[in-house]
């Protein structure tokens, strides 16, 4: 079974992807390039939690 | 990586001339689409296997790693096979011409990107790529920090010259990356074609019918023996090889010994 940590990174990575999802489906364009995505889960997933923890 | 870039590496360069661009005035797109997509003359080259073999003997030549040249061509063997299941299928065995498919789902990259998205996403491709995603979700172990650190990177020389660069945190994302975009891309385009549009499903073989789809012609007598000979004499190649690689193993174990 997966750790509560586990959990915890999983439900975050479902999170943007609901997003992801939501986005794509109003421009499907977004939905086009794997790079994309790894910009966005770069931004979504890294850098907006990194600036939120220095700020906080 | 090299696992990815080689299951992207047949579409990569030439899926946008197949769907067409606007570039200013200009329409560019390919005259007949599924020729320059999966025929020759065209880059249907890209979908055979003596590509990938082609393009992974040039990674183990030029960047010298083994990893980087049977990875990329586990990808983009995997890609070329997994295409002989529509329509059209792929040219394996290029320099013969003749398109091994199985037709289990429509071809329709002529019909532009987004007829084409609406029809995978309605038929038994649909339902393929789901049979991965589904695996992926119960392999999720392999998607965990301790996975990656104890068995990705310590595999790959990349990941600890790109980690002198970004930290581990940025590795791990790009790790992830494709399973998160296949997974929600699957599930986009799904509520796209069928919420939002509603597209019918139709996962009968050879789906949807309700697309025109590009059909290569039905494989004769004569290819389909010669698609059995080239098969049976992989095999009896890699089994030769096999029992001689055994005899060399144990030969050197048994001068340690």
């Amino acid at each position: 079974m997966p750790s509560k940590r586990q959990l915890t990174v999983a439900a975050g990575y479902v999170a943007a992807g609901a997003v992801y999802i939501a986005i794509g489906v109003w421009f499907t364009d977004f939905l086009l390039s794997f790079w994309v995505a790894l910009a966005y889960l770069l931004v979504v997933v890294w850098l907006v939690p990194t600036g939120l923890r220095r700020i906080f | 990586m090299p696992l990815l870039l080689g299951s992207y590496a047949p579409d990569m360069m030439s899926k946008w001339f197949v769907y067409g661009i606007h570039i200013g005035g200009w329409d560019l797109k390919a005259s007949d689409p599924v020729q320059f997509h999966r025929g020759w003359p065209g880059v249907g080259f890209t979908h055979s296997l003596l590509y990938g073999v082609v393009i992974a003997l040039l990674f183990w030549r030029v960047l010298g790693s083994k990893t980087w040249a049977i990875s990329f061509l586990i990808g983009q063997w995997a890609h070329a096979i997994t295409d002989t299941g529509d329509t059209v299928g792929t040219m394996l065995f290029f320099p013969w011409t003749v398109h091994i498919h199985f037709g289990a789902w429509a071809y329709a990259g002529q019909t532009g990107r987004v007829t084409d998205a609406a029809a995978y996403f309605s038929g038994p491709g649909a339902v393929w790529d789901l049979v991965w995603i589904v695996l992926g979700i119960f392999s999720w172990r392999v998607l965990t920090r301790s996975y990656f650190e104890e068995h990705v990177f310590t595999a790959d020389a990349f990941w600890d010259r790109a980690n002198r660069v970004v930290p581990i945190a940025v590795l791990l994302i790009a790790y992830r990356a494709a399973f998160f975009y296949g997974t929600c891309r699957w599930i986009a385009w799904s509520l796209w074609a069928h919420v939002v549009h509603h597209y019918p499903y139709d996962i009968s073989w050879g789906g949807p019918h309700w697309v025109t789809a590009a059909h290569s012609p039905p494989l004769t007598w004569p290819q389909l023996l010669g698609i059995g000979a080239i098969i049976g004499a992989g095999v009896a190649i890699a089994f030769t090889s096999r029992l001689e690689f055994g005899k060399k193993s144990w030969a050197a174990i048994r001068s340690k010994t």
